[in-house]
């Protein structure tokens, strides 16, 4: 065998790649992983949603219909895997608060609820009910955020605007980072005679040093802040990504960003290898096993066409509701569209059903059939449950 | 018209990776000065958006997008088509040459190193519009291409040509010549080709005439070179993108998918010829930590990073590989007055990180990276192929009896 060949190579580098990623190397194995491009954790609040639709998900997850991914994931391994999840964001100095016994609330940029489960240290305080005083700290030229839509909702809330001198929240975030900055700010901010209560402030402290920078502002000032997430670009979906890559890296994996799977080099039952599509010369990659966490519409791993949906890199069997004009809702917004239910059918080792056609092949993450992410809200929580479980799984192959 | 562009679901996810948009207002970012404004854009209409020579080309967005969307290419088609209509400052000009003013400096090099410390030299450059918050390095007179060309038996079967492009040639020609070395060692026929600037600096400050012609040379002679046998190598990042990227590309050179073929980075070409037990390095061991960072060009090329994959097997070097960072220099982008304080914060940021990690120096293959780092982190910046041979010692093993 090549001895450049990986333990295993992971085909996506989303929540579920990378949490499968992490494992691995925290099991002493080599492991490389393989994305086109960022995934929707980017575009997400950061936030972990472990199951949205009941107010205590752990105990949701035995109720949910026959079928559904998180069934193939043992009890105590969904435990073991959010507190893995735990560990490596407070290691990564992003530490997150919550339980997965007790779904949380927080306010969105438009002033609604939203329901999730984990949060990042800088969200901790975000769970207030109506007659709470909250104090909202916005920035001039702000878009996306809509202080005057909360303050609807919320009686008792004032707003004061702060003059970052850059209207976006990547721009503000790096000035964050900016000692000095911090200072202007926090000096700004004990000049306004904010009555007592809770500060909210959009998500813009910081990129990488968020938790540090919320725990200075909070010291200097002596008041409670939370963060509110915003609209992509998001910082705490971002920061969230950045911390689970460079665990990996921290752990000695290896990345190949930027590049497509051009083609799967088998023998058997087996996959021996895939090719990088570059714009010059091939690239190629080798490992005893394989996990699949392309994900799911969105990110390319399956892919619709009219009358049928495709798995886009193995070319594997897949699972959709048989008429296209079942697809859909009438209502964009409404949930449970049956086209969500479409994706990779798995045994209980994680390995492609019916023929099971590779045997060194594990699949986990959002591309996996009947996880309806958007209907159950789960999807964080799933990529982190089965991305774990897989590589459990494809550990006990490896070994 | 390439119409890539309208495969973008507009999701930000570029704009969050775009180290310019992060610390400069006036830049709108990838998003919005690639796909967006491209809906607008006409073939043959005078582009106005001058905002966008403020893209650094560093490929971050292209690399980040998951949609097969190419924001940077975009942006640079534009810019291209910007600096052919309207007039291009002399600061542009002097760096799209580059090569010939090093192929002059170096001629004069004793004299030329000591001119550049002189404050009125200094003055004269800064109102040329040259950036002053970096010490250049010096120029060497013993260049690359004064060197022996060739190294290595003729009748050897392994056969590279190594193109070690203009840092090495002028500034660092003593790195260059022991890659050149190191092959030898290891049985191969090396030879240094006949060559010119890959013709990036030309295309990053707007002159897409003088980059063909810079490639069309390079072109016929690897061509030449590839017919006979060999293969290509670069140690230069930003070469190593033109002549495997570019060159079939932007620039759409005829012979240019040839080369692209043909063309290795050196550690990636190491670690092949290792993995395949064709070759056997035997690294001494060290007590050392390392901070290695990912020049966004050896990102853009798809290929991993070669260089810290290799010096993670010498035992002992404890390697953090950094993958965020841009250093803000983008070759000869922050050397410029007007992008001088986007440079300058950007690798205030990446320099903090770096020191952050604890790393008694840095590792990274792209000289204008090491340049920017060092100067603003105060820690030594290194190539990866200087620490390779100081853990080889010589020791290379190349196991003669298979065949390549
Ligand atoms: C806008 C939005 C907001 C959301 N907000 C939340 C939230 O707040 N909380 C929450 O818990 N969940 C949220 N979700 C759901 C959640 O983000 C996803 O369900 C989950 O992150 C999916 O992770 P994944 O690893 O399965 O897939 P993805 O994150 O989709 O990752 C797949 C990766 O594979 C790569 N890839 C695909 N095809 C290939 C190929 N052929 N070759 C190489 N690489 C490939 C992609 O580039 C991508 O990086 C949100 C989803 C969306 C769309
Ligand atoms: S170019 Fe790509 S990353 Fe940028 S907004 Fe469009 S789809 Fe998203
Ligand atoms: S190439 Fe770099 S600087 Fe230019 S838009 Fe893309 S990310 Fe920004």
């Amino acid at each position: 065998m090549n001895k450049g060949t990986y333990d295993a190579v992971v085909i996506g580098g989303g929540m579920s790649g990378l949490t499968a990623a992490i494992t691995l190397c925290d099991a002493g194995k080599t492991v490389a992983v393989i994305s086109k491009g960022d995934p929707v954790c980017c575009l997400s609040t950061g936030c972990v949603d472990i199951l949205n639709s009941t107010d205590e998900p752990f105990d949701g997850i035995s109720s949910l219909p026959f079928g559904h991914p998180y069934g193939l994931v043992e009890q105590d391994l969904i435990i073991e895997a959010c507190e893995h999840f735990m560990e490596t964001a407070a290691r990564g100095s992003l530490p997150y608060a919550g339980s997965i016994h007790k779904n949380r609330h927080l306010i969105t940029p438009i002033g609604m609820k939203k329901t999730t489960c984990l949060v990042p240290k800088t969200m901790e305080h975000a769970n207030c009910d109506e007659n709470e005083g909250i104090h909202i700290v916005s920035f001039r030229g702000l878009k996306d955020f809509f202080p005057s839509y909360i303050m609807l909702q919320y009686s008792n809330t004032g707003c004061s605007i702060f003059d970052a001198s850059v209207s976006s929240t990547i721009g503000i975030a790096e000035r964050f980072e900016d000692e000095r900055f911090r200072e202007t700010f926090a000096d700004w901010l004990s000049r306004q005679h904010i009555p007592e209560g809770k500060i909210a402030i959009p998500a813009v402290l910081g990129i990488r040093s968020s938790f540090s920078i919320y725990k200075e502002l909070s010291q200097r000032t002596g008041r409670t802040f939370f963060e509110i997430p915003t609209l992509p670009p998001s910082l705490p979906g971002i920061r969230l990504f950045k911390c689970m890559k460079q665990a990996f890296l921290a752990r000695g994996g290896h990345l190949y960003w930027g590049s497509e799977i051009a083609s799967v080099e088998k023998l058997g039952a087996i996959i021996e290898g895939v090719t990088l599509k570059n714009p010059g010369r091939v690239g190629r990659v080798q490992g005893r096993a394989f996990i699949l966490a392309s994900g799911s519409f969105i990110s390319g791993g399956l892919f619709a066409r009219m009358d049928s949906v495709q798995e886009t890199v193995f070319g594997l069997p897949v699972y959709y509701p048989e008429n296209r004009s079942g697809w859909f809702k009438d209502s964009f917004f409404s949930r449970g569209h049956q086209i969500e239910k479409a994706g990779v059918e798995v045994d209980s080792s994680f390995r492609p059903l019916a023929d099971a056609p590779f045997k060194n092949l594990f699949i986990c993450g959002s591309i996996m059939a009947r996880s309806e992410v958007m209907k159950y809200g789960c999807g964080h929580g799933l990529a982190i449950a089965t991305g774990y479980a897989a590589a459990r799984s494809c550990e006990g192959f490896v070994r | 018209m390439n119409l890539d562009f309208q495969h973008c679901i507009r999701c930000t996810i570029c704009l969050e990776n775009c180290p310019v948009f992060r610390v400069n207002s006036d830049f709108p970012g990838p998003k919005q000065s690639g796909p967006d404004s491209q809906r607008f854009r006409c073939d043959g209409e005078t582009p106005v958006d001058h905002w966008i020579t403020l893209c650094s080309q560093c490929r971050r967005c292209e690399i980040a997008c998951p949609y097969g969307v190419n924001p940077a290419e975009i942006i640079l088609r534009e810019q291209l088509d910007y600096g052919k209509k309207h007039y291009r400052p002399l600061v542009s000009r002097l760096f799209s040459r580059v090569y010939y003013l090093g192929n002059l400096i170096s001629l004069i090099a004793p004299v030329a190193n000591r001119l550049v410390s002189v404050k009125i030299v200094r003055r004269l450059m800064a109102f040329t519009g040259i950036s002053d918050y970096l010490k250049l390095p010096p120029y060497r007179f013993h260049a690359m291409k004064r060197s022996w060309r060739w190294k290595g038996s003729h009748k050897s079967k392994r056969k590279v040509a190594f193109f070690y492009g203009c840092y090495l040639n002028y500034n660092r020609p003593d790195i260059g010549r022991k890659i050149r070395d190191l092959f030898a060692s290891a049985g191969f026929r090396v030879v240094l080709p006949g060559q010119v600037c890959c013709g990036l600096p030309a295309l990053g400050n707007g002159d897409l005439a003088a980059a063909r012609r810079l490639a069309g040379r390079n072109v016929s002679i690897l061509e030449e070179y590839i017919d006979r046998g060999f293969d290509i190598l670069y140690s230069c990042t930003s070469c190593g993108l033109m002549l495997t990227q570019c060159y079939p590309g932007i620039l759409d050179m005829e012979g240019g998918k040839k080369i692209a073929e043909n063309t290795y980075n050196i550690h990636e070409y190491l670690l092949k010829l290792m993995d395949e037990g064709l070759l056997n390095l035997i690294f001494e061991s060290v007590t050392e930590k390392a901070a290695y960072h990912i020049p966004c060009h050896l990102k853009a090329l798809g290929i991993g990073y070669p260089g810290a994959m290799l010096l993670e097997r010498i035992p002992g070097l404890e390697i953090t590989v950094m993958d965020d960072l841009c250093c803000g220099l983008a070759g000869t982008y922050g050397l410029r007055k007007k992008n001088q304080d986007t440079s300058y914060r950007l690798g205030i940021i990446a320099a903090r990180a770096l020191r952050d990690t604890g790393a008694s120096y840095i590792i990274t293959d792209c000289a204008t990276c090491r340049l920017q780092l060092s100067q603003l982190s105060g820690m030594p910046a290194r190539d990866p192929a200087e620490i390779l041979f100081e853990s080889l010692k010589g020791s290379v093993n190349m196991k003669r009896k298979k065949k390549l």
